[in-house]
């Protein structure tokens, strides 16, 4: 993935001012990719008795020792509405350029168009970003290409994009995911962050229309 | 015939077009990457079909080959895929 | 005849056509980013309603938990593979220029080259 920092990029500063972790903290941290790992196994398994449950966790934990997997600070909060609201966003955007594009593919495939589009991001969070560009990429029509992480920008092919208010679209609907993403996963901090991006971007905007 | 087996046949048909039709791309080319695109197409496809298999006999035999080609599909084509990338940086 | 089994006689037929025609558009789109535009998304939404008719057939919920794990990887991988696939797409030089309207990727990489002294990476 992209979504690495940059050789010179300097990390968030929340993450220096963490104490450092003691044992307990550390497994309880990984605790959850165990439980997902245990679910996953009673599932290929058919059955959840004690003892199927009982060798899951024993192999996710032996996986996790094997493979030391640092542990990802993960800080998000969920918001089961906005959630909602993102995955009807999602699923709409997905059947709708789906349809767009099979348009496209049966009349004057030739014709179609794209953009390379850049769209400066407003969220810092390193998972965020991912989710972001997870989502957009999902949606057809429209594929992260490259991230420029120091700068917080994202450049987005998109098509069938023909004309500069296509564009304009464009933009807009990668800022609406954004928008969604941080409102429904976001912590309050990043919340925060945003509005204040957002209004920089804006003020920024009007002086250089 | 009921409705559920014209839906069934309708459904292997554009199936079966479709990998055609995916088969005539991953022949003609012109570059790797189509030809990627087209495996990875390919994997799709076929885990739908076993899907529909699935469905059709009610028996769930047949089910985890539906992970399973889903995932060895998506490590396959991510791999290649990088390495292509590889290939281009040491030409520069 | 069921509600189920007209779920499924819609659904199935259904995701097939997506599937159809996003492989029509793998085969006619003339450029590759429009290839894996119409070769790994609409697939997905294919899979997920196909997924969904077979769950309408299967006896047991447990059976259906196996679908789902099988759309939830679906959704996990697809990003992760069209943005490869258009990341080295686009590092490989593969793209036509004449199909894009705007390219403000290759228009900053410029800009970087520019103003480092040609040390910027980019496409070759």
């Amino acid at each position: 993935m992209t979504a690495r920092p940059g050789p010179g990029g300097a990390s968030p500063p929340r993450t220096a001012t963490d104490p450092v972790r003691t044992v307990p903290q550390r497994v309880l941290g990984r605790m959850a990719m165990g439980v997902w790992l245990t679910v996953m196994w009673a599932i290929l398994w058919g059955d959840a008795s004690p003892g199927t449950l009982l060798a899951g966790a024993a192999v996710a934990g032996g996986c996790y020792a094997a493979a030391r997997l640092p542990h990802l600070p993960v800080r998000l909060r969920f918001r089961p509405v906005h959630a909602l609201l993102l995955c009807a966003h999602i699923a709409v955007e997905m059947v709708g350029s789906s349809l767009r594009v099979a348009f496209h593919a049966l009349w004057r495939p030739g014709r179609m168009r794209g953009a390379i589009v850049s769209v400066p991001l407003r969220t810092d969070s390193d998972l965020l970003l991912a989710m972001v560009i997870g989502g957009l990429s999902l949606i057809t029509g429209s594929l992260v290409i490259e991230l420029n992480r120091e700068e917080g920008v994202i450049y987005v092919h998109g098509t069938p994009v023909a004309s500069e208010r296509a564009v304009r679209q464009l933009r807009r609907q990668v800022r609406r995911t954004e928008e969604l993403f941080v409102r429904a996963f976001g912590t309050l901090r990043d919340i925060e962050e945003f509005e204040q991006e957002e209004r920089q971007l804006r003020a920024s905007e009007e002086e250089t229309p | 015939m009921n409705v559920l087996d014209y839906a069934y046949t309708a459904t292997f048909a554009l199936l079966g077009a479709a990998v055609l039709l995916t088969l005539y791309r991953l022949v003609r080319g012109p570059s790797v990457m189509d030809r990627l695109v087209c495996l990875n197409a390919t994997s799709v496809l076929l885990v739908s079909f076993i899907a529909v298999e699935v469905g059709l006999r009610g028996d769930p035999a047949y089910i985890g080959l539906v992970i399973t080609f889903a995932l060895l599909g998506f490590v396959g084509t991510l791999t290649a895929a990088r390495f292509a990338e590889r290939r281009a940086h040491d030409r520069g | 005849m069921t509600a189920a089994d007209i779920a499924t006689a819609v659904l199935l037929p259904l995701g097939a056509a997506f599937a159809f025609v996003g492989t029509v558009g793998l085969v006619r789109f003339p450029t590759l980013l429009g290839r894996v535009h119409a070769a790994t998304k609409p697939d997905t939404v294919a899979l997920v309603l196909i997924l969904a008719g077979t769950a309408f057939q299967l006896p047991d919920i447990r059976v259906a938990a196996w679908l789902g794990l099988a759309a939830l990887f679906q959704f996990l991988t697809v990003p992760v593979l069209a943005q490869t696939l258009g990341r080295v797409a686009y590092s490989r030089g593969e793209i036509s220029a004449e199909h894009l309207i705007a390219d403000e990727l290759a228009d900053a990489v410029e800009r970087s080259r520019q103003g480092r002294g040609d040390g910027g990476r980019g496409p070759e």
